[in-house]
C-alpha cells in the first residue's frame, strides 16, 4: 500500500509537469470554453462549415461549434466506398479534355448568394490541377455538375462568386501558351498568357456555363473576390510573379517590391460581349451535368470560348500595385475596403473602392501593361496596417467593422479595425494558419460569432500518428473584444478555404430520400414485379431491387465468362437513412451505396466459371447478414439459359 | 500524514511554476502587442552581433585558432547532404551564403541557427530580420547533431 | 308594415331554429369532420425512430409520419411474419364513408322532421355503429396480431403481437400507444349533440308546432 502510493506520487508529479510543458499552455481550456463548444447528444450544431479537402479533392462538412465531422462529400476524387465515379451513372463526372481524371486538388468553397447573403442552395468548389469547377446541391449534399475551364493551368484562383450568384470568377495560376504549343520554357515572356474566366450560373437550375474569358499578361493569378454592395459589378484579382519567372519561383518571383492587383469591371465586360467585341476561339472542354430525372451524369464536349482583350476594351481592366506577392484579397462587408494580403510583406495594404473609382475617373495612372492602365498606388490606397505580423494570407470580417487576418509565418490571427487600421488583438494559432473563416464572413452580413483558423502545421497538437498527421483547425469565439480559443479539431485532407452558414438556412431544405415515383432511370425497377434479367449479346442487364432485407432477384444463373454484366440496383425504401449497398466478389471497380429511391449501376465482368456471392454492404437491418445472393457463371460456350428469382418457387427465365 | 503532504506540495509547485509560465507568456504577448523597440532592419540588428550568441543549446565559446581539416572535411560532407537545397557556399540562394559568416556572426549563433532554427527566427533579432529579408523562407531544421553542426561550422571556416 | 314583417320573420326564426335543430346541425357537422381528421392513432416508439412512427387511421384511409408510413411499418412487421397492411384490401375503408354519408343524410331528415324519437333513433344508431366500429377495429388488430407467419425470421413469444386497442404496451423493441384521435372526438360530439337534440326536443311523433 505504502509502496504503491510512493510510486504514484512522482508519476503524478511527472504528468503534471509534462502537461505544463505542452505548447500553448496559456490557452488551456477553461470550463467556459468547454461549455461553449458542447453540443449535447441529440442536439444540432448551430452552423454548417463546409471545408475544402485540398489534396483529397473533396468537401467535408463540420458542425460548429462542436467541430464534429458530419460528412465528406465526394467531388473531384473517385470514391470506391460508395461507387462515386465508378458507377455507370457517375463515371462521366470525371470526363475532361484529357480523358478521365480521377482526382483533383480542391481549394476554395463558395456558397451561392442572393442579395449579398448566403441562400443555402449550392456550393461551388475548384479543381486546381485539371482546371474544373464543381457544383454541389445542398438539398442532397451531392456533386451534380463539373465544368472544365479551358486554356488555363492551375485553377487555384477560383471559384469566387458575385453577390447574386451571377458569376463565378476564376483565373489561371500558371500562365501557359494559348493555344497550347511546343515552345521553349524560357520563351515565357513572349509566349505565355493568363486568363480570367467568368462562369455564369443559371438562377433557377444552378447550371454553370463558361460565359467569357479575359486575356491577361502572363503573370500568376492567385486569389480573387468580387465587389459587393457599393462595389458590386467589380472583381479584384491578385497576381504574383509579375517578374514572369519560370524557374525557382521561390526566389525569382519574389524580387519586386510590388506585384499587381487586377481590377475588373465585369458589367463593362458584359457590355462588350453584347456589342460582339469578343473573339471566338476553338478549344476543347467538358461539361458534365447530372440529369435530374434519371440521376445519370451526361457529359457534353464544348468547343467554343469567347475572349475579350483588355487593350481592345477600354475601361474593363485596371491594375494597382500591391506589396509584395499578394495572396488573398478580401472585400469588406460594405464593399468599400479591399484588403491586399502581401504574403512576403509585414504590412497589410487596404484600398478604398471610392478612391479607386476616383483615381479611374481622374485617370490617375502611372503606367500601362499590355494596354491595361496601372493606377497610382497612393491614389487607391486607404491605409496600411503596419507590421501586424509576418506573412499575412487571408482576411475575413465580422460585420462590426473589424477584420481578422491570418499570419502564416508568425502563426497567429490578428484582429484589426478596418477604419483606423489599428491592431486590436492577436492570438497564436497552432500552427501556421492558411485561410480562416467566419460564418457569413464573405457576405454583406457576416454572422460573426466564431472564427475558424485552418492550420497548415499540426506537430504536437494530437496523439502522434506517425510521420503523416491530420491537419488541424481551431475555433475561436470572436463575440467579445478579445478572441478566445475554444477548440482544436483534426480535419480531413488539407482544408484550404471554408465557408460557414447558419444551419437553419439548409436544414429545412435537406432531402431525406429520393421519391421512387420520380425515379426516371431507364434501368430502374420500381417494384419487385419489375425485376428481371435481360441479355443483349454479351451485355446482361440485371434489374435488381433492394429492400430490408433482401435483394431481388437473389439467385441468378446463366451468366457466361466474357459477359459484361450490369447490376442496376434500385433501393425501394422510402424512409430516411436506409441506404443499401451492393458488392460482388471479384468486381474490379468498386461497390455501390444506393440511397432510398435511387438506382445505381455496377459493371461486373465474370472471369471464370463458378458461383459468386453478392451482398448488401450497408448494415441495414437485423437481417442484413442474410441480405445476399448468388450469381452462377458458366463457360463462354455453355448453353445454360438466364434464370433468376427470389425464392425457389418464383424462379423466372428468359 | 507525510505521504499526503507530498502530493499537495507537488501540485502546488506545479501550480506555481505553471502560473509563473503563464504570466511570462502574457508579458511576451503584451510586448508583442505594444511592439517593444526592436531593430527595424538587418543592419540595426547586426550592430551587436559580436555579443549575440543566439538561442539554443550552444553557449558562447571561442574557436581554436587552427582549423581542424579532418573535422572540416566531415562538415563539408554533412553540408552537401543537408544544406545545399537552399544554400550555395559563395552566393545568395534561397538563404544567405555561408562564406565569411564568421565575420558577421558568432560561432554559437551559427550553431544555434542550425540546431534551433524555429525558435531563432521567432526570437533572435538577427534571425528575425533574416527571415523577412529572405521572403519568409524558413530555415529548415535538418535535425543535425551538435557534433555535426560543429563540423559544418568548421567547414564554413575553410570557405 | 315593416315592423310586422320583422316580427314575422323573428317568429319564423324561433320556430325553425329550435334548440334541438341547432344541436342536430352541430351533430351533422361534427360527423362530417371525420373526413378531415383521423379517428385513431397508433404510435410506435423506438430509439432509432426519432419522434416515433405514427399510423393514423381515418374513416377512409391511412396516414402517418411521412407518405410511406405503411411501407415502412410493413417492412418492420415482415420480420415477425405479420401480414402486410394493404389499404386496398381493407373493405371497411370503402364502406365506412358510405355509412357516414348515410348517417349525415339521416341527420338532415331528422333535422327536417325535428321529432324527439327520430333524434333518439339517430343517437342510438350512432352509438351502435360506434361500438361495432371499435369491435371491427379490434378484430383487425386481433387478426394482424395473431396470424403471424411461422416461417418468419423472428419468432414472437406466444406468436402474438397485437397492439393495444386503447392504451399502451411494449411490443418487443417498440413501445406502442393506441388512442382515439381528433376524428373520434368529433364523433363523440356528434353523438352527444344528437342526444341533446333528443333532450331539448319537446315534440312527440306528430304534434304540430304552434
Amino acid at each position: 500500500m505504502k509502496l504503491s502510493t510512493r510510486i504514484a506520487v512522482p508519476i503524478l508529479g511527472l504528468c503534471l509537469i509534462s502537461a505544463c510543458q505542452k505548447s500553448g499552455v496559456d490557452q488551456v481550456m477553461t470550463g467556459d470554453a468547454a461549455n461553449a463548444v458542447y453540443v449535447a447528444p441529440g442536439e444540432y450544431d448551430e452552423i454548417y462549415a463546409f471545408m475544402s479537402g485540398g489534396y483529397s479533392g473533396q468537401v467535408t462538412v463540420y458542425g460548429l461549434p462542436s467541430g464534429r465531422l458530419l460528412r465528406e462529400i465526394p467531388v473531384f476524387s473517385k470514391v470506391a466506398e460508395n461507387g462515386y465515379g465508378y458507377s455507370e451513372e457517375t463515371k462521366a463526372m470525371f470526363n475532361t479534355s484529357y480523358g478521365e481524371v480521377p482526382w483533383d486538388d480542391s481549394h476554395h468553397v463558395e456558397l451561392s448568394q442572393t442579395k449579398g447573403e448566403f441562400d443555402g442552395r449550392w456550393l461551388f468548389i475548384n479543381g486546381n490541377n485539371t482546371p474544373r469547377i464543381a457544383r454541389v446541391d445542398l438539398s442532397t449534399f451531392e456533386t451534380v455538375e463539373i465544368l472544365e475551364i479551358p486554356d488555363v493551368a492551375g485553377l487555384h484562383c477560383a471559384p469566387f462568386i458575385t453577390q447574386n450568384s451571377e458569376y463565378l470568377v476564376s483565373a489561371t495560376r500558371f500562365s501557359v501558351p494559348i493555344p497550347q504549343k511546343d515552345v521553349p520554357i524560357d520563351s515565357y515572356k513572349e509566349n505565355f498568357t493568363g486568363l480570367i474566366n467568368y462562369v455564369s450560373i443559371d438562377a433557377e437550375s444552378g447550371e454553370m456555363a463558361l460565359d467569357f474569358q479575359i486575356e491577361m499578361p502572363g503573370f500568376n493569378y492567385d486569389l480573387a473576390r468580387n465587389g459587393k454592395a457599393k462595389s458590386h459589378g467589380w472583381s479584384f484579382v491578385t497576381t504574383y510573379n509579375s517578374e514572369q519567372a519560370h524557374s525557382l519561383l521561390e526566389v525569382n518571383a519574389s524580387q519586386k517590391d510590388k506585384d499587381l492587383l487586377a481590377i475588373i469591371n465585369w458589367k463593362k465586360a458584359e457590355e462588350y460581349i453584347a456589342q460582339g467585341k469578343f473573339k471566338e476561339r476553338t478549344t476543347s472542354y467538358f461539361h458534365n451535368v447530372t440529369n435530374e430525372a434519371t440521376s445519370i451524369v451526361e457529359s457534353r464536349k464544348e468547343t467554343k470560348t469567347r475572349i475579350l482583350t483588355p487593350s481592345e476594351c477600354p475601361g474593363m481592366v485596371y491594375f494597382i500595385p500591391v506589396p509584395k506577392s499578394p495572396h488573398g484579397c478580401d472585400v469588406s462587408p460594405s464593399g468599400e475596403y479591399i484588403v491586399g494580403n502581401g504574403k512576403l510583406s509585414a504590412d497589410q495594404t487596404v484600398f478604398s473602392f471610392d478612391k479607386l473609382m476616383e483615381a479611374i475617373a481622374n485617370e490617375n495612372f502611372d503606367d500601362e501593361i499590355d494596354g491595361i492602365p496601372v493606377i497610382n498606388f497612393e491614389a487607391g490606397l486607404d491605409g496600411i496596417v503596419e507590421q501586424p505580423g509576418l506573412g499575412p494570407l487571408h482576411t475575413e470580417f465580422d460585420g462590426k467593422g473589424n477584420a481578422y487576418t491570418t499570419y502564416f509565418i508568425s502563426s497567429e490571427v490578428v484582429k484589426w479595425d478596418l477604419k483606423s487600421k489599428q491592431v486590436l488583438d492577436r492570438q497564436p494559432t497552432f500552427y501556421s494558419p492558411g485561410h480562416l473563416v467566419i460564418p457569413g464572413g464573405e457576405t454583406t452580413k457576416p454572422y460573426g460569432k466564431y472564427l475558424v483558423a485552418m492550420n497548415k502545421i499540426t506537430k504536437d497538437r494530437y496523439l502522434p500518428t506517425g510521420p503523416e498527421l491530420a491537419h488541424s483547425a481551431q475555433l475561436f469565439d470572436i463575440s467579445g473584444d478579445k478572441m478566445k480559443l475554444l477548440l482544436d479539431f483534426p480535419t480531413k485532407g488539407e482544408p484550404h478555404y471554408a465557408q460557414a452558414i447558419e444551419a437553419s438556412k439548409i436544414v429545412s431544405k435537406v432531402k431525406k430520400f429520393y421519391p421512387i415515383e420520380e425515379n426516371g432511370h431507364p434501368y430502374s425497377a420500381k417494384n419487385e414485379k419489375e425485376t428481371r434479367v435481360e441479355r443483349k449479346g454479351k451485355e446482361v442487364h440485371v434489374y435488381m431491387t433492394a429492400i430490408r432485407s433482401h435483394l431481388a432477384p437473389d439467385n441468378i444463373e446463366g451468366f457466361k465468362v466474357g459477359d459484361e454484366v450490369y447490376f442496376h440496383l434500385t433501393n425501394l425504401e422510402q424512409d430516411w437513412d436506409v441506404p443499401h449497398g451492393f458488392a460482388i466478389q471479384g468486381a474490379n471497380n468498386a461497390e455501390l451505396l444506393v440511397m432510398p429511391g435511387q438506382t445505381r449501376t455496377l459493371k461486373w465482368k465474370p472471369q471464370k466459371p463458378g458461383v459468386f456471392a453478392f451482398y448488401c454492404t450497408d448494415f441495414c437491418s437485423a437481417l442484413h447478414q442474410e441480405m445476399s445472393g448468388y450469381a452462377r457463371v458458366s463457360a463462354a460456350n455453355s448453353d445454360i439459359k438466364l434464370k433468376w428469382g427470389l425464392n425457389d418457387d418464383e424462379l423466372r427465365s428468359e | 500524514m507525510r505521504l499526503i503532504s507530498i502530493p499537495i506540495l507537488l501540485v502546488s509547485t506545479f501550480l506555481l511554476s505553471c502560473g509563473g509560465g503563464q504570466s511570462q507568456i502574457d508579458k511576451i504577448k503584451a510586448q508583442q502587442v505594444k511592439k517593444a523597440p526592436e531593430p527595424k532592419s538587418l543592419a540595426e540588428a547586426e550592430k551587436n552581433w559580436e555579443s549575440d550568441h543566439g538561442i539554443g543549446p550552444i553557449k558562447a565559446f571561442t574557436l581554436p585558432t587552427e582549423i581542424d581539416q579532418v573535422l572540416a572535411a566531415s562538415g563539408k560532407e554533412t553540408y552537401e547532404a543537408m544544406c545545399t537545397a537552399c544554400h550555395k557556399a559563395e552566393e545568395k540562394f534561397i538563404g544567405p551564403a555561408p562564406k565569411g559568416i564568421l565575420s558577421r556572426r558568432t560561432p554559437a549563433w551559427i550553431m544555434n541557427m542550425i540546431l534551433n532554427p524555429d525558435e531563432m527566427v521567432k526570437k533572435n533579432p538577427i534571425a528575425k530580420q533574416l527571415l523577412m529579408k529572405f521572403n519568409g523562407s524558413p530555415m529548415a531544421n535538418q535535425n543535425l547533431t551538435e557534433d555535426q553542426a560543429r563540423s559544418v561550422l568548421e567547414y564554413f571556416r575553410t570557405l | 308594415m315593416m315592423m310586422s314583417l320583422e316580427a314575422n320573420s323573428h317568429n319564423l326564426d324561433k320556430r325553425i331554429m329550435t334548440k334541438s335543430r341547432i344541436f342536430m346541425v352541430l351533430a351533422c357537422i361534427s360527423l362530417a369532420m371525420v373526413f378531415l381528421f383521423p379517428l385513431w392513432q397508433i404510435t410506435l416508439d423506438a430509439p432509432q425512430f426519432p419522434g416515433g412512427l405514427h399510423l393514423n387511421i381515418w374513416v377512409n384511409k391511412f396516414s402517418g409520419s411521412g407518405k410511406h408510413i405503411i411501407q415502412n411499418i410493413n417492412i418492420l412487421n415482415h420480420y415477425i411474419g405479420m401480414q402486410a397492411i394493404e389499404p386496398d384490401s381493407i373493405n371497411e375503408l370503402k364502406y365506412f364513408p358510405i355509412i357516414i354519408y348515410t348517417m349525415i343524410g339521416f341527420g338532415i331528415i331528422a333535422l327536417l322532421a325535428d321529432k324527439k324519437y327520430v333524434y333518439l333513433g339517430w343517437f342510438a344508431t350512432m352509438v351502435a355503429l360506434g361500438v361495432l366500429g371499435i369491435y371491427d377495429f379490434y378484430l383487425w388488430l386481433y387478426d394482424y396480431g395473431h396470424n403471424l407467419d411461422p416461417k418468419a425470421p423472428i419468432t414472437v413469444p406466444g406468436m402474438v403481437y397485437m397492439p393495444p386497442l386503447f392504451g399502451e404496451k411494449w411490443l418487443l423493441n417498440f413501445y406502442a400507444k393506441s388512442y382515439p384521435h381528433i376524428g373520434s372526438l368529433f364523433l363523440g360530439i356528434a353523438i352527444a349533440a344528437s342526444f341533446m337534440s333528443f333532450l331539448k326536443c319537446k315534440k312527440h311523433s306528430s304534434e304540430i308546432d304552434e
